[in-house]
């Protein structure tokens, strides 16, 4: 018979090769018992989780993924629904300093326009990507609670406010 | 549902219903349309297609009829101008971002949007911009997907959840980007293809049968599948004489499992008209020889001839006959007439891995149907492992506890998938299950029990309260690890738990699809393996029908005979030590009946003409038979066969195919349901067994993967090409683009020429 | 940017321009902890509602569901456990006004939330802050230590029978999690999907049990209101909406900022002009979009001599709504076909894509403005986007579908000729008709 049945045996194997899976220095750990005590049901420390991951990791990477799966007792399609609906959880790399640029109409009456112009001007990549170094990417995001300090952006957990062109320029100089 | 009942009114009419009824299936019930795609009955509710808008009168909005209960006094307005235009609102919504390009699609056809577009579609399109483009794709060896399609129903992704309680299938991203997927973008799942059968669009499809028919050149044949025990209802889609595709969707078929399948029923199929069928008869004239095609006339003269030789110099007995529990009714009970009448030998026996014998003559009350587990309130499981043997009863536990509230008590030596379902798992030794036995039977044997299981007594303890506290149904089911006496006691656990208010139900997990027919029909059966010892030493010849045997026998018994009949679809293991061979129609090409675990009786229906010359399991038998001078008088008609056995057999009085016909509502065989008795040797056997055991077994603790039973290549499932791909760890391919078939080689036996193309 | 009171006492203000504001001590010397204080030595749960219920505070996170009732419903003999939740998820356009209460004063929030964890008998209460807010969780996370450390929070608070825990959980970056059924789905671990009403928060919200969701603003009011007592609150506003509200002005004025006006501040148009120092650069007013994105737009001649009252009913009367009170001015200069696109872009970019006619809705509706945007207008298209809008208006499964239909349809009505602008004579050449859009 030209369709012998395969080597069984393979079978007793995980049908879902285990990823390899992040690990973290005990004070990291610690800090995710902190979190992981908050709540009655583990599930619900998922977002704090997933910050603490993409500090210390850059993004959601496939063995931070693994890791959240396994510490909060949940499938990795779990994980995956909720970091892609959140706008601020990365499942791809980002740069070191993530540039967010509101552009909601508050800002965008003062001028947020010409700060992502800017911005695209000083590093030299378009809205969505990331410089070549991997030290920047340039967002544009929805409004951030600054519209009385407008415009204004964001660079990674940063307020920068009231921005003018020197003040952009200023730091993205100190970055650089 | 309470039986109280309340007025509501719709449309100006008014309506009695019973107080708690939702809005939309009375709506439904009493004749007014109500369009719908996210809800779906049994599921949790969604509300998110707005499709079944209503006016209610004294509420704000339009409102959803599928999350609206009834109350009393509620006037409900169903048609009117504003519901017609949100409805056709939301049907333009769909669209905007939906190919209209059903000719293309292969839900084209039988598709819920494209009918409900016909209902309540625009004429004019007025959605002129760019649609958002989504590439098509593969998420497994089994679901294709056209991402583009999809309307965000999520009955997929309900269904893998509580249903299959996989959640392997999730919607990711937001808003307008929302997609259904899953982390990766390969799915590791048991690949049931349930998310398949319930959507409403050409969203998720079936990746083994993409592009081959259109729904309306196939002819739907309603049958009964051919793997396990539950007894699935399902349509054979077949074009001309091929074997297209299996579904259960609703609209063909309303049987006990509604949309489900899992992976065997609904991919399991393509061995039916696979290359490597046996075409003809084949004879092995001399021993160590090859088999050689013959003609039917020459293979049957040609054993009819055998038989009475070897009989007639060793003597009736010196011939067995062995039937298997995968054969319908009308072959196991032509065989057993054979066996009977026309050889006249006492060796009789049915190839199934565990005979559920002694439970059947102790059986204190009725069968659980798959209905009352899904409604049940305290269901114990000892042993098996349903999601992967009968996983249309893990479906039901699972949905009676997720849904109705059941607690599930789980008695296993290994912590399997449905241990989340579970109230309380008692995990105990592997091998010890029969000390659970012991402790249903009451108390007086727990500290033993307990510590051959290794747990706490005190959990047995639980176990007896649970059950003797429950109001309403308690199912007990038990898998193949209970020995003889352990099915005997919990076979009379009714008169054992009998209580006011309280049903006790029994629910065997019988491994094959006809292992309860098997029984029911085998009335002095012997065990195969007693058979098998006995070949070469008071055996000389055998008759099989179906070749399968339980896999810790040896088969080297067979080698001894001096005769050996078989009766197959493939060469196997077993047609190698046959002299004869000859080809048996499969379940999609013949007429019959199966028995499920529910004690259901139904139908298996012939979806194509016999394959090359093959010819159903009991014609074959009674063709053998008229030669050896015996005319059974079934003149080619199993509906004939069926009429004797319902003459013949008890418990299947009064049955006839006519009254068969309606897969909606199956009917059950009588089983005799013996008196209560004293169990005192039965525990005495147990306990004596159970004391035998070691006190430090290992438990184990790994969850078992998802499909490790599932995905064994058997001689079916070996003959499906995915199956492979799935036997091997469903490796993620390098494109989602193209099928992994086309892609991936695990070793010779998967590489198809088609697929090197 | 201006922080402060016009036309009353600063109440909600009084703290946020002392040195040292978020610090314990500050917080103590002006008058802080008195009220939980008197709650724990005098009041039961029920008197604590009862205050709450005379003072008319309406909610501030943009329904303006009265507060004494929403905690009312809250089952007393639930023998489930039950939870406060304070929803500092503020991210509604043009809303900015929690951030600061909580950035200057955090303590005033923590007092608020365990008067209303009394009242309601909740042992477990979050504050559900943004994720963007990374440094106000911070600032809540090192005042809930100081408060811990007092004996504030924790087992057996002050010394009386009462034991409560407020722990702060962060948010992603998700608008519809700001929505109360949406953020405690959020708050579940799951995706912020808004769940089905009913059941009500009120009975069965976070983990099934019963939860009030509440703004930071309602909840920072708490303790005035039990100082004070509810009467003298309510009287500070209208009768029907007491007390103070913090309007959160941006956009074209000169003086943008935090705003504490007394409910029923009498004229929009002296607010405008006068309080928040005019628009800027001399130019003239065209619009105001008064309580956060999702309320009706105004046209300058709606307010400009019309004495629009600062309140709930004042402002409907005035042709729109309090929402969040984020309040967005817009001169001459701004085109409100621009400025409906971006905020219906927001919408889009933030509906939850759970139910059809707002995930399909807002993206065709973006669709529309861009096509419009680059030359393909037609007339026919305001009257297409009004329709879409209706089709998504009160069929949405949450209220963010109408929060997205409400600016574009009041836009169009009240604003034709900044669409017309780009609908007739398009550069395209392909309109039809000519003249009348509507
Ligand atoms: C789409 C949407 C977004 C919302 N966003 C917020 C928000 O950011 N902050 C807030 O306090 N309330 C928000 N709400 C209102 C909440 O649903 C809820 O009414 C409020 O938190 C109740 O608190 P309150 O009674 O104190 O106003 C939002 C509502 C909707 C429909
Ligand atoms: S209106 Fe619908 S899609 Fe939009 S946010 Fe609410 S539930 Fe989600
Ligand atoms: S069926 Fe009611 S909203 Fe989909």
């Amino acid at each position: 018979m030209s369709q012998q049945p395969i080597n069984i045996q393979r079978l007793s194997q995980p049908v879902q090769m285990p990823d390899e899976i992040a690990t973290f220095s005990p004070k990291v750990e610690a800090e995710i018992d902190r979190h992981l005590a908050k709540y009655p049901v583990m599930r619900s420390a998922i977002l704090p989780l997933m910050f603490i991951v993409q500090r210390e990791r850059g993004y959601l990477d496939p063995p931070g993924v693994s890791y959240l799966a396994k510490r909060l007792n949940l499938r990795i399609t779990d994980i995956w629904e909720v970091a892609t609906f959140y706008s601020m959880l990365h499942l791809k790399p980002i740069g070191k300093y993530h540039i967010q640029v509101c552009k909601t109409l508050s800002c965008k009456l003062l001028g947020s326009d010409k700060i992502t112009q800017l911005c695209v001007k000083k590093l030299g990549i378009k809205v969505g990507e990331m410089t070549a170094d991997g030290r920047f990417s340039l967002s544009e995001v929805e409004c951030l609670g600054s519209c009385g300090t407008a415009p204004m952006f964001q660079i990674n957990f940063d307020y920068h406010e009231n921005l003018t062109a020197e003040k952009v320029d200023q730091i993205l100089e100190s970055l650089a | 549902m309470s039986t109280e009942l309340v007025k509501v009114t719709i449309n100006a009419k008014d309506f009695q219903v019973p107080k708690g009824a939702r809005l939309i299936d009375v709506c439904r019930e009493n004749q007014f349309d109500i369009p719908s795609f996210c809800y779906y009955a049994d599921l949790a509710l969604q509300a998110s297609c707005r499709m079944c808008l209503v006016r209610i009168e004294k509420m704000p909005k339009l409102q959803t009829s599928c999350t609206i209960i009834c109350t009393d006094g509620m006037v409900v307005t169903t048609q009117s101008e504003e519901i017609e235009k949100a409805r056709r609102s939301m049907l333009e919504f769909l669209l905007a971002n939906h190919p209209l390009d059903c000719p293309v699609c292969d839900r084209g056809g039988e598709c819920e949007l494209q009918e409900l577009t016909f209902d309540w579609g625009n004429l004019e399109e007025r959605f002129i911009e760019q649609k958002n483009a989504r590439a098509e794709k593969y998420l497994s060896p089994m679901v294709a997907n056209d991402p583009q399609r999809c309307i965000l129903c999520k009955r997929c992704t309900r269904v893998c959840d509580e249903w299959m309680g996989e959640d392997a299938i999730e919607a990711g991203n937001r808003g307008a980007n929302t997609v259904i997927g899953t982390y990766g973008g390969w799915l590791n799942c048991s690949q049931c293809g349930n998310c398949i059968e319930v959507c409403p669009t050409g969203t998720l499809l079936d990746g083994t049968y993409r592009h081959q028919a259109r729904p309306w050149e196939l002819t739907q044949t309603i049958s009964t599948c051919t793997y396990c025990s539950d007894g699935c209802q399902m349509s054979l889609g077949s074009r001309g004489d091929e074997l297209m595709r299996i579904v259960a969707r609703d609209r063909y078929v309303n049987g006990l499992n509604g949309e489900f399948l899992c992976i065997k029923g609904r991919f399991g199929h393509p061995f039916v008209n696979h290359e490597e069928r046996i075409r003809t008869p084949l004879i092995r004239y001399q021993k160590g020889g090859r088999l050689v095609p013959a003609t039917w006339d020459e293979a049957i003269r040609f054993t009819a001839q055998k038989l009475d030789g070897i009989v007639a110099a060793r003597g009736n007995n010196s011939l067995a006959v062995v039937g298997s529990p995968r054969l319908t009714n009308e072959a196991l009970y032509c065989l057993r007439k054979f066996a009977a009448e026309v050889v006249e030998t006492e060796n009789y026996a049915v190839a199934d891995a565990f005979s559920l014998k002694p439970f059947f003559e102790s059986l204190g009350g009725p069968l659980a149907t798959h209905q009352d587990i899904r409604h049940a309130k305290t269901i114990v499981l000892i042993g098996g492992e349903p999601e992967e043997l009968q996983p249309l009863t893990a479906k039901q536990i699972r949905q009676a506890v997720r849904n109705g509230g059941a607690k599930l008590i789980l008695i296993n030596s290994v912590p399997i998938r449905l241990r989340e379902q579970a109230a309380q798992f008692i995990h105990i030794r592997p091998g010890t299950e029969n000390a659970a036995a012991l402790a249903l039977a009451g108390n007086a044997d727990d500290a033993l029990a307990a510590r051959k299981m290794g747990v706490e007594a005190a959990e047995l303890e639980i176990l007896r309260q649970t059950i003797s506290e429950t109001q309403g149904d308690v199912v007990l089911m038990f898998g193949g690890e209970l020995s003889a006496e352990a099915q005997a006691v919990v076979a009379q656990m009714p008169y054992t738990f009998a209580g006011e208010g309280r049903r006790i139900l029994l629910h065997p997990l019988a491994l094959f699809n006809n292992s309860v027919g098997a029984l029911d029909l085998d009335v002095n059966g012997k065990s195969v393996s007693d058979l098998l010892d006995a070949a070469g030493v008071s055996i000389h010849a055998m008759y099989m029908a179906g070749s399968l045997l339980p896999e810790h026998m040896p088969k080297c018994g067979l080698s001894k005979l001096d005769f050996l009949v078989v009766q197959e679809l493939f060469e196997t293991e077993t047609t190698a030590f046959a002299d004869v061979v000859f080809p048996a129609a499969s379940f999609a090409e013949i007429d019959g009946t199966f028995t499920n675990n529910d004690g259901f009786v139904q139908r298996v229906r012939k979806s194509i003409e016999p394959v090359h010359q093959s010819k159903p399991d009991w014609l074959i038998v009674s063709e053998l038979a008229k030669e050896l001078g015996v005319d059974f008088g079934f003149e080619r008609s199993a509906s004939a066969v069926f009429r004797e056995i319902a003459e013949r057999i008890p418990a299947y009085a009064d049955l006839r195919y006519p009254l068969l016909k309606d897969e909606s509502h199956p009917l059950q065989v009588k089983h005799a349901i013996a008196s209560k008795r004293e169990l005192a040797k039965e525990i005495a056997g147990i306990r004596r067994a159970v004391a035998e055991l070691s006190d430090d077994g290992v438990k184990v603790s790994e969850t078992p993967q998802v499909g490790h039973e599932l995905f064994k290549l058997g001689t079916l499932t070996d003959k499906v090409p995915q199956f492979h791909l799935l036997a091997a760890g469903n490796p993620t391919p390098a494109s989602f683009a193209i099928s992994p078939l086309y892609q991936i080689t695990i070793d010779e036996g998967i590489k198809r020429e088609k697929a090197v193309a | 940017m201006f922080i402060g009171a016009i036309g009353c006492e600063p109440l909600q203000l009084r703290r946020v321009h002392l040195e040292n504001s978020r610090w314990l001590d500050v917080y103590r010397r002006n008058g802080g902890y008195e009220a939980i204080k008197k709650v724990l030595d005098t009041m039961s749960p029920d008197d604590v509602i009862n205050e709450m219920k005379k003072s008319a505070l309406r909610g501030r996170g943009g329904a303006g569901f009265p507060t004494g009732m929403k905690w009312s419903f809250v089952p007393k003999d639930s023998p489930k456990a039950k939870y406060v939740v304070c929803n500092a998820d503020e991210s509604e356009p043009g809303t900015f006004k929690d951030r600061y209460l909580m950035e200057r004063d955090p303590h005033m929030l923590i007092e608020g939330i365990l008067i209303a964890a009394y009242a309601l008998g909740a042992k477990t209460n979050y504050i559900y802050t943004r994720g963007e807010y990374k440094y106000l969780i911070d600032i809540m996370d090192v005042a809930l230590d100081e408060a811990r450390a007092a004996g504030l929070l924790g087992n057996k608070i002050l010394g009386s029978d009462f034991s409560c825990e407020i722990y702060t959980h962060t948010g992603a970056g998700a608008y519809i999690c700001g929505e109360e059924t949406a953020l405690l789905s959020s708050l579940e671990g799951m995706r912020g999907h808004p769940r089905m009403k009913p059941p009500f928060p009120a009975i069965s919200g976070l983990y099934a049990s019963p939860t009030v969701v509440n703004n930071v603003e309602t909840l920072t009011a708490v303790p005035d209101i039990i100082k004070m007592g509810g009467e003298a609150y309510q009287k500070l506003g209208t009768e029907k909406s007491g007390g103070t509200k913090l309007w959160a002005v941006s956009g074209h004025v000169n003086q943008p900022g935090v705003y504490e006006l007394p409910m029923g501040y009498d004229d929009m148009e002296k607010f405008i002009m006068e309080d928040c120092g005019g628009i800027a650069n001399g130019k003239q007013l065209k619009a105001v979009i008064p309580g956060g994105s999702s309320v009706y737009i105004m046209r300058a001649d709606q307010i400009i001599g019309k004495d629009v009252r600062m309140d709930y009913e004042g402002l409907v009367a005035g042709g729109s709504m309090v929402g969040s009170g984020g309040f967005i001015v817009m001169d001459e200069t701004v085109d409100i076909f621009e400025s409906t696109k971006n905020l219906t872009e927001f919408y889009k970019h933030e509906s939850c894509g759970w139910c059809t006619p707002c995930r399909e809705g807002t993206d065709w509706l973006v669709k529309i403005f861009k096509r419009i945007e680059n030359g393909g207008g037609r007339p026919e298209d305001a009257q297409l986007l009004l329709d879409i809008c209706d089709n998504i208006e009160g069929k949405s499964f949450c209220p963010l579908g109408d929060a997205a239909a409400w600016p574009i349809q009041s836009a169009v009505k009240r604003f034709p000729e900044d669409f017309e602008k780009h609908l007739v004579n398009n550069s395209r050449g392909e309109s039809k008709h000519k003249g009348e859009l509507l």
